[in-house]
């Protein structure tokens, strides 16, 4: 086991099991980014959220590598006495680029629901178990096919689509 | 009580609201209430709320797409304009994370640490006096709207003065900052702000003693602990319902360990909570800014460290807390002088889900206090045209002309137009 994994541990005063998390790195004290794959990141939140009591979840991010798009939780483990905050990146990698899915924490998270809506609007990700799984913040007219934050698509590109649409809507009128 | 879901689920007509509900009331995206563009939704049973939504996505600039066509550098100045006002903040936090990636954090002076705050702390009060006074005005006491914008432009002076801007400071840069605060104009500004904590008593003595207002905001959407724990606020928000988190005291960023200062929390939850630690926020502020003024007399130091063009391989996410609450940016460099992805939550859009929670058998009289109560921030929420002051003359232009014409103008030292 991993010393950080221990420190964390130790933090959070609950065992995490070493077969769920895929590395552990300390990026400065009191800060954590924990990586996990698909397969174990639904049991391991259950551990941080039940047994660890983390309930704060500040944002969910998406991001693009070569071998998937990665999704990061961005949590608080907050100790009140102390008025002290620890963050940790929970982060799922490798989420496979042709048929991308994830699970969706909202049973944990109530903010979930949102942050993960928007990963699905820029990205394309498939929240499995997810409520209300629909686009939230790009334009009515957006074709629904394009996913606007994959590195697929340049800025000219996004640029032009979004002229056209506006362009549509104003011969509309 | 029944599982809570989130919000932002309603169709554009209504017709999925809940049973008992037997009007539907529709506000926005264009509504003399809303200053900015969001659509609510307010399902009504009689005269109480049954439940209220909202949809949002009508500000959408793309700003992260943006910079990730941008250089680092260029990014400095596109970063503060995520958001219309606390536009230091934003910088702040994007300096930090700049300064970490490429590694020198350890060289930025204290001198340069004391101008960021100062910055950051000015852009606080003058952000929650502003906000006061718009509640203020929804709570239908127009007199301290006038007071309070009144004193607010004391503090819009002295931000001025500092850094040639009003609401856009923009001092600060990856490695430290742009201009120095030098003593003649820090001691022109120590007497200001005396001046303007007097005037914050006062108005915190108006909010505190003036019935006709406190009436108003007292036992108003109550957001208990519990449900602000699953609702997760953040910010003046969660501090007014009991949760004693503010980022600058949670992990202390720049110098705020250094520098003496209370955190403000209340425990009720109601509207007048929020607006009571929003105004002790301000006089917090004050005293810091003060100190902060006294701090920079006796440090000197190196105002900016050169940094690379090229910011090395790695992650790092850094948070702020901005006057609305947590801001947080999560950035990946790639070895290039352009970010990999760069990832911005303003803290208004956690914040939406908990004031409509508060909504909840309310009044409708009171939506409008309420859905204030968290200082809704569109631009942040969801991420050039020149006009010419003195003749409303307007202009349109591509990004090379207004180079060129900016560049002509600083040149020959003309007007714009």
């Amino acid at each position: 086991m991993s010393d950080e994994l221990k420190e964390l541990e130790s933090i959070l005063n609950v065992t995490l099991p070493e077969n769920l998390v895929e590395e552990t790195v300390k990026v400065e004290e009191g800060h954590f980014d924990l990586l996990v794959n698909t397969k174990n990141a639904y049991n391991l939140m259950k551990i941080l959220h039940e047994e660890a009591g983390i309930y704060h979840l500040s944002t969910v991010s998406g991001f693009e590598k070569e071998d998937g798009f990665n999704i990061c939780y961005h949590i608080q483990h907050r100790i009140e006495e102390e008025f002290r905050e620890v963050p940790i990146n929970f982060i799922i990698t490798k989420v496979d680029k042709k048929n991308p899915k994830s699970p969706s924490m909202v049973d944990f998270f109530v903010a979930a629901d949102y942050y993960e809506r928007e990963i699905y609007d820029f990205y394309g990700v498939y929240f499995e178990n997810h409520p209300f799984l629909q686009r939230i913040i790009l334009p009515e007219k957006w074709p629904d096919d394009v996913k606007p934050m994959r590195k697929e698509y340049s800025w000219e590109q996004i640029k032009e689509i979004t002229m056209k649409i506006a362009k549509e809507s104003l011969e509309e009128k | 009580m029944t599982e809570y879901r989130s919000r932002f689920r309603t169709l554009t007509d209504g017709s999925d609201g809940p049973e008992d509900a037997d009007h539907h009331i529709f506000i926005g995206p264009q509504h003399p209430w809303c200053e900015e563009p969001a659509h609510f939704i307010i399902h009504l049973k009689g005269e109480r709320v049954v439940e209220a939504d909202i949809r949002i996505g009508f500000n959408l600039r793309g700003i992260e797409k943006a910079m990730e066509n941008r250089t680092w550098r260029q990014n400095t100045m596109l970063i503060p304009r995520a958001c219309g006002i606390c536009s230091a903040v934003h910088q702040n936090v994007y300096v930090r994370v700049v300064d970490r990636l490429a590694g020198v954090e350890d060289q930025i002076s204290e001198r340069a640490r004391l101008i960021r705050m100062f910055s950051c702390e000015a852009e606080r009060i003058h952000s929650h006096i502003l906000w006061y006074g718009i509640l203020a005005h929804d709570a239908g006491f127009d007199t301290l709207l006038h007071i309070s914008w009144r004193d607010r432009e004391i503090i819009m002076d002295i931000v001025e003065k500092l850094s040639g801007n009003r609401v856009n400071p923009a001092l600060m840069l990856p490695g430290g900052v742009k201009r120095d605060i030098p003593k003649e104009k820090a001691d022109w500004a120590r007497p200001l702000l005396d001046e303007l904590i007097k005037k914050v008593q006062y108005h915190r003595k108006v909010f505190v003693e003036e019935a006709s207002i406190t009436n108003r905001l007292k036992d108003v959407g109550v957001l208990t602990k519990d449900e602000a724990k699953k609702t997760t606020p953040n910010g003046p928000t969660a501090r007014a319902s009991g949760l004693p988190f503010d980022v600058r005291k949670s992990t202390p960023y720049e110098l705020y360990d250094k520098i003496d200062w209370n955190l403000v929390c209340y425990p009720e939850g109601d509207v007048l909570a929020t607006t009571l630690v929003r105004v002790d926020e301000t006089l917090e502020s004050l005293q810091m800014c003060k100190q902060i003024l006294d701090q920079l007399e006796s440090t000197q130091g190196e105002l900016l460290v050169r940094v690379k063009q090229r910011i090395p391989e790695g992650t790092y996410m850094a948070r702020a807390e901005a006057p609305r609450g947590e801001d947080v940016h999560y950035a990946i460099a790639n070895g290039t002088d352009k970010p990999d992805r760069y990832k911005i939550r303003a803290p208004s859009l956690g914040n939406i889900d908990a004031t409509l929670k508060r909504m909840d058998g309310e009044y409708i009289a009171d939506m409008p206090v309420i859905l204030r109560s968290y200082d809704p921030c569109f631009s942040c929420t969801n991420r050039v045209m020149l006009i010419n002051e003195n003749t409303g003359e307007k202009m349109i232009l591509n990004q090379d002309e207004f180079a060129r014409k900016a560049i002509k103008a600083k040149k020959y030292n003309r007007p714009f137009f």
